[in-house]
């Protein structure tokens, strides 16, 4: 929470994680060139450094797809996902850097301008072994650069979580793409069924993970109430003190927290990314959000002051030890 | 090809403009925001600069 913005807001966590990463694409870099210099010792420094950055992009895009999913099945992956959008943005300058030494490569030097040749010199549409792929690979980065561009918080507010959200879904349309560029591009000069075989196992990982997340989430999107003033929810004792339950009124995921011996409901969606708020605990009197600790006061919705967030609440009531919820969010 | 320079020239210039002044009426949270936060999204506006020019126009604010 914060009434003005950094570039970064760099704290412990967010340094070593992005030390991590850089780390490990540095070795990667450094690996797949090294090892490929031994194997391929006829391929240029070049080759070797535009399918290392190629290579590496489409692997952060594996493990940036799977975060997710991993994050519902189980807890302990959210450190990974609270600073996913450096992955996010790193993955993009790696693709970056792959599709500008390859433009320099192939359509460079040339009387044609660079961009031009990319959509001229090869109109194969009708082929598969010839199909111009690297066209897929150019709008693949483009969805990648608006991505990358609308990663900040700024722009959350701007656009709006929902279209923000709608934008950033745009990454499973930018791994279609990524699989059709390889398959077409260099699948198609590759002697071994290895690639191929590492390609479709990646595939089979970021389905299999969006399958069983989904599964997983099934009883909780379950949705209970429909034409209902109250709905009985749980035990007010199975709920964990400064904890919550989430559970679906209509079409929407409410927490309901336990605190001071009485219960609030409140949306789970947190208003600054959407975070899970029912995954959060009460941490001095708020509701915080496990993402990036957005906090709500848990009788009214609303972020303490200074801060103007709000989210929407329901009314509930405890008989008997039966706590109910109100489907209807108060107005 | 034109075209695409010319959106991004236009882009890059309103760019310059929003983000000395505009960007502080638009989103009240940017006033005291820094130079860092004005370079990292400098990219953004230069992508959506109309959608950030009808906003501006309109004098919309925000919350």
């Amino acid at each position: 929470m914060s009434v003005q913005y950094q570039a970064v807001q760099w704290n412990p966590q967010k340094k070593a994680y992005d030390l991590t990463l850089l780390a490990c694409v540095v070795l990667y870099l450094g690996l797949f060139v090294g090892v490929g210099a031994v194997i391929h010792p006829n391929a240029t420094a070049e080759t070797l450094l535009i399918r290392g950055l190629g290579t590496g992009a489409f692997l952060l895009l594996h493990v940036i797809l799977s975060i997710g999913p991993l994050c519902r099945l189980d807890t302990r992956f959210l450190p990974l996902l609270y600073n996913r959008r450096h992955l996010g943005v790193t993955m993009f300058l790696l693709a970056l850097a792959h599709g500008a030494f390859s433009l320099i490569q192939f359509h460079a030097l040339g009387n044609v301008n660079p961009l031009e040749s990319l959509f001229t010199s090869n109109t194969r549409y009708d082929s598969l072994a010839q199909f111009p792929f690297q066209q897929l690979g150019f709008f693949a980065l483009l969805i990648l650069f608006l991505m990358a561009a609308t990663s900040h918080d700024f722009w959350l507010r701007i656009l709006g979580a929902q279209v923000w959200k709608r934008l950033h879904m745009i990454v499973y349309a930018v791994y279609a793409l990524l699989l059709a560029h390889v398959s077409l591009g260099a699948l198609q000069s590759e002697k071994s069924l290895l690639l191929a075989l590492v390609m479709g196992a990646g595939l089979v990982v970021i389905c299999g993970l969006h399958v069983a997340a989904a599964l997983h989430e099934q009883p909780v999107d379950s949705p209970r109430g429909a034409g209902e003033e109250f709905v009985a929810v749980a035990r007010f004792d199975s709920i964990p003190d400064k904890r919550a339950i989430v559970i679906t009124l209509g079409n929407e995921r409410v927490a309901v927290f336990r605190h001071d011996n009485k219960v609030s409901a409140l949306s789970n969606v947190c208003r600054h990314q959407g975070g899970p708020l029912g995954e959060g605990r009460i941490v001095d009197g708020c509701i915080t959000c496990p993402w990036h600790g957005y906090q709500y006061l848990p009788g009214t919705g609303a972020s303490p002051p200074p801060f103007t967030e709000k989210v929407a609440t329901f009314a509930t009531k405890v008989v008997d030890g039966q706590v109910y919820v109100c489907p209807r969010a108060k107005s | 090809m034109i075209f695409v320079a010319a959106y991004a020239i236009i882009g890059a210039v309103f760019a310059v403009a929003f983000l000395i002044g505009g960007v502080n009426r638009l989103d009240p949270a940017a006033k005291a925001s820094g130079l860092a936060f004005r370079v990292i999204v400098f990219p953004g506006c230069v992508a959506l600069w109309p959608l950030l020019a009808v906003k501006w126009l309109r004098g919309e604010v925000i919350k």
